[in-house]
């Protein structure tokens, strides 16, 4: 018998079964949350199919308001009041509110998120989480409404591929471009459904935001989940939060992999995700020049301090402005991003080089929130999707990196930073 | 739809990575209704602007690869089943939607090659059971994957709750 | 006999020694205000027939109801009005995160002393804080003066509002205004200008007259003004202002009325819903819930406002259950709150801070509320839906008091924070 790989191990671990590859499992879960979207739908239905019973534990699930933070219209704010109530009256103590920013990111700041944990939400990039090692799956409201009752899901147990990354890179390339390189190398037909194991240098090299980038886009892979190991800091900083001991979920060394990868991203340069799909990844000097309208910095994929201080820093080193046709558009990922963004002056610089900062949240990248464009409008985003039309009828998007979109705010077209 | 598994109804045949914001876009998350929600299903497609207005109870959706890609809205999965397309058959789903659909009870079916042995407006005959696709109008054939098991049984349970709820008689 | 100011600005910019109530003057506005209704405007401009605005140096456009676009709606609006804007040759143009259109004006040095300016904003007559002459006006008179540059204006009565005695501490100029209005009821200054002066108005900051002028508006008034002093000169010194010439009225100019108000037993004072002339002192609603508290707009969106509700929340936390927005009224005094540590201060408590605009003052986006909720603002109006929920309702108050119902959950008396 072959070894395991980290998902397998997981699965087995809260399935109770010896869980293989192409295995259903029935799973217990750590979590399960609801955002402002989708959840009044899981309330709705949990309330239609268990007629006033208690859920399975009110500590194990969470809400985190993001998508529309504060309401842009009565629908949703009634949709949140929904989710207050339904948790005052189960006594969920969990509630994120308006006031908090990212869900995945806020649980995680929160000491909620611990590695080899299994947990649900109604957000297809809940499996960000895989950064430090969680098994995190984006869910509709069916099953989020089902595990609130039964505390279980059923799962079939993903293929894993293990993919190696050699080489080194230097700035002004950062772990955004790395994760664009690898969807623009990968067949997603072979991806979809799968795990996917991140190893080499420059995964060890990543700090915590570099890995969420990096497996915040394992969705556009069509992958289920991309797992990253994590290291002692990172061990150390969940332990820290949660106020318990964590340990990594090894693989073991025999274990089987459908397929192994590997990909030299030594010299990476600077990439970006052309309009309309993730993948269709060009270099950014290919089409630096192309006119820009609005430029966007945040989201669950860039919005982390780290990536708010690579864009005040590029804007400061290319004179402090941007372009004066350009509008652009920050968003802290969380409170805690946005205090330790302002006390590092980086409020300062964005609003003083005529950038607007938002409140924390999802803000521009879930639509209709923060932005959205008119018809012939041309975003540069540090989110993860540039579907057509999906800020706006007629508008195109590009995705790149926050020091990428830095410069294109200033340039007032797309432009590698100086 | 529990018995025979069977469906037979008109093709609408749409293109590989419609995404969830094409099949029903961000901007009706809000709603609740799925009445409401009918209003705007495939609306974002490009040609498939008029859908709702053309669509007959019975038709059966064919897509390419990736159908359903992006969010995890279940106003997805709801949009198409409340405009009673009987069945989605595609090169390959998204998983968050190949999962909604499921546990809604919705009918769906993984066919390689399908979208090169269908046109808009053929009659088909899709039998879940066997994965076998029956295209009337040009009398050929394609096969695909049959449901396996589990999926299976909460399909025809009628969806996930109804599977959980025979599940939990069972166990008491 | 004497004039008063309203009388003088006119007879001035009519080219006349004198004129009288009643009488109506045709005169050249020094400033044209508009804000996101310029795309209708220049609708109704280009069915007058007309090609090229008169006098596009007189014209400043401030983007600010919904900002950044939170529909496709309002995206198409935007860029509609940057295309007017370039075809127009429009210099003086604000795009999305400058700030509210009436912040704006001052910082930019458009609203000065003397100035006679128009706008398409019922609340422009905030600008009378600076001794100018600022009137709302309709959209079609709006496109009106773009295609002549001038505009007819009937000369108004004016009623002389003295404001005697010493507030007590917790007590500001929008308890002050609201008083005022509740006393002379919303239709009980109809038409005329009203003339602030006396002792209190000449110890109020800048900031705090402009709250009284702003509030003119909804209590009928065609324009207020309060006489520029010392404070004045200084606030616009080091600004990029043009020469302009200070108004004031004549010692013995004939008024409609002369009140007089002594603000000495003030009490912080609260509009209830669903009018603005609603007014009891906050003694009468104590202990009402709320669900949100919304500080900031055209009215209290200013540093002295968030000074105030940081030194009222005390590094304290907000209520559970309660949403603290805040939102300032411009760039500047967001940077000014970033720079002086305000703005860390009421993050960490809580609040969710909003980018510079209108924000859900109109009920556009940003803090709709749910049927049933209850919202305590420092806005300027509380009619039924006016923040986009006709089954919620709205309070208003002075920044201090809606801090400290933040603080508390329900409506107190901010001196119990003292």
């Amino acid at each position: 018998m072959p070894g395991k790989t980290i998902i397998e191990k997981i699965l087995s671990v809260h399935s109770g079964e010896d869980a293989w590859a192409g295995d259903r499992v029935w799973a217990d879960l750590d979590l399960a949350v609801v955002r402002d979207f989708g959840g009044p739908n899981v309330v709705l239905e949990y309330e239609k199919q268990m007629d006033g019973e208690p859920v399975w534990d009110p500590h194990k699930i969470a809400m985190t308001f993001d998508y529309q933070a504060p309401a842009k219209v009565v629908q949703v704010a009634n949709n949140q009041r929904i989710c207050r109530e339904f948790a005052a009256k189960h006594g969920i103590p969990h509630v994120f509110d308006v006031n908090c920013g990212v869900g995945q990111h806020v649980l995680l700041e929160q000491g909620m998120i611990l590695p080899g944990s299994v947990v649900i939400g109604t957000d297809s990039h809940m499996n960000l989480l895989g950064a430090v090692g969680s098994f995190s799956s984006g869910m509709g409201t069916t099953d989020v409404a089902a595990a609130w009752a039964t505390g279980r899901l059923w799962f079939r147990v993903p293929e894993s591929i293990k993919i190696t990354f050699k080489g080194s890179y230097d700035y002004p390339a950062s772990a955004k471009d790395l994760t664009l390189f690898l969807l623009s190398k990968i067949d997603t037909t072979k991806t979809i459904y799968k795990a996917l194991e991140f190893y080499g240098e420059p995964i060890d090299g990543l700090s915590l935001a570099g890995r969420l980038t990096l497996a915040s886009m394992v969705t556009e892979m069509e992958g289920k989940i991309g797992l990253i190991i994590p290291d002692e800091d990172i061990l150390s900083w969940i332990g820290e939060r949660s106020g318990r001991k964590v340990d990594a979920v090894l693989p073991d060394r025999d274990a089987s992999y459908w397929e192994e990868r590997e990909f030299d991203i030594g010299g990476l340069e600077p990439l970006i995700a052309c309009p309309d799909r993730p993948d269709n990844v060009k270099p950014v000097r290919e089409v630096a020049g192309t006119h820009v309208d609005q430029v966007f910095v945040g989201s669950c994929t860039n919005g982390r301090f780290e990536d708010l201080r690579v864009a005040a820093e590029v804007l400061k080193r290319m004179g402090g402005k941007i372009a004066p046709q350009v509008r652009m558009i920050v968003t802290p990922a969380t409170t805690e991003v946005a205090v330790e963004a302002v006390e590092a002056g980086l409020y300062e610089t964005f609003i003083k080089a005529g950038a607007m900062v938002t409140n924390q949240g999802c803000s521009l990248c879930t639509i209709g929130h923060h932005g959205v464009l008119a018809e012939g409008d041309v975003l540069v985003s540090t989110g993860n999707r540039n579907f057509r039309g999906k800020l706006g009828k007629g508008s195109e998007a590009y995705l790149a990196s926050p020091a990428v979109a830095a410069a294109t705010a200033v340039k007032g077209e797309i432009a590698l930073p100086e | 739809m529990t018995d025979s598994f069977v469906f037979k109804g008109r093709a609408w045949v749409v293109g590989d990575d419609i995404d969830t914001d094409m099949i029903y876009h961000g901007s009706y998350l809000p709603l609740t209704d799925p009445q409401e929600m009918a209003k705007h299903a495939l609306e974002y497609v490009p040609g498939m602007e008029d859908f709702t207005d053309r669509v007959q109870p019975g038709d059966i959706l064919v897509a390419g690869r990736n159908f359903g890609s992006g969010s995890s809205r279940e106003h997805a999965v709801i949009t198409l089943q409340y405009n009673d397309v009987a069945a989605i058959v595609a090169e390959s789903f998204s998983r968050i939607f190949y999962r909604n659909a499921v546990n809604l009870g919705f009918p769906i079916l993984e066919v390689a090659g399908v979208t090169r042995a269908v046109e808009t407006g053929d009659e088909l005959e899709v039998d879940a059971n066997t994965g076998r696709i029956c295209n009337l109008t040009k009398g050929t054939e394609v096969q695909g994957t049959p449901l396996s098991g589990l999926e299976k049984e909460i399909m025809t349970s009628g969806g996930l709750f109804n599977f959980l709820k025979k599940d939990m008689q069972t166990a008491e | 006999m004497g004039q008063t100011f309203a009388q003088k600005v006119l007879a001035r910019k009519a080219g006349l020694r004198e004129v009288e109530p009643g009488q109506i003057v045709t005169v050249q506005p020094d400033k044209l205000l508009t804000h996101d209704n310029t795309a209708a405007i220049a609708r109704i401009f280009r069915e007058i027939g007309v090609e090229k605005v008169a006098r596009p140096e007189i014209s400043v456009i401030v983007l600010d109801h919904v900002v950044p676009a939170a529909t496709e709606g309002h995206a198409r609006n935007h860029q509609q009005i940057r295309e007017f804007v370039r075809e127009q040759g429009i210099a003086s143009f604000y795009d999305v995160g400058e700030g509210i259109c009436h912040q704006v004006l001052p910082e930019k040095g458009h609203a000065l002393p003397g100035y006679l300016i128009v706008g398409s904003d019922s609340h422009t007559p905030t600008h009378g804080a600076f001794g100018a002459f600022a009137a709302g006006i309709g959209r079609t008179e709006a496109a009106a003066v773009m295609a002549t540059g001038e505009i007819w204006l009937m000369v108004p009565h004016t009623f002389r509002i003295s404001i005697e005695g010493q507030l007590q501490k917790e007590v500001y100029a929008k308890d002050i205004i609201l008083y005022i209005i509740g006393e002379l009821g919303a239709d009980g200054a109809d038409y005329r200008a009203v003339e602030f002066t006396g002792p209190v108005v000449g110890e109020l900051t800048v900031a705090s007259r402009m709250v009284l002028c702003n509030m003119v508006a909804e209590m009928g008034a065609k324009i207020g003004v309060a006489e520029p002093d010392d404070k004045t000169r200084a606030w616009l010194n080091g600004r990029s202002v043009a020469g302009f010439q200070e108004v004031f009225a004549d010692p013995d100019a004939s008024y409609e009325r002369v009140i007089e108000y002594d603000v000495s037993g003030l009490l912080p004072q609260v509009a209830k819903p669903h009018t603005v002339d609603n007014v009891v002192p906050v003694t009468e609603v104590l202990g009402t819930r709320i669900d949100q508290a919304f500080i900031g707009t055209c009215t209290n969106g200013r540093l002295e406002d968030f000074r105030v509700a940081a030194q009222i929340l005390g590094g304290g936390n907000i209520a559970p259950n309660t949403r603290l927005l805040i939102l300032p009224a411009s760039r500047e005094v967001l940077l000014a709150a970033v720079a002086e540590g305000t703005l860390t201060e009421l993050i960490t408590a809580g609040a969710v801070v909003l980018n510079p605009g209108c924000g859900p003052c109109l009920g556009a986006h940003q803090g709709v509320m749910a049927p049933g909720e209850v919202t305590i603002s420092t806005a300027n109006r509380n009619f039924k839906g006016r923040m986009g929920c006709k089954e919620a309702q709205v309070y208003l108050a002075s920044p201090a008091t809606v801090a400290a119902s933040a603080r508390a959950g329900e409506i107190v008396d901010p001196r119990e924070f003292l």
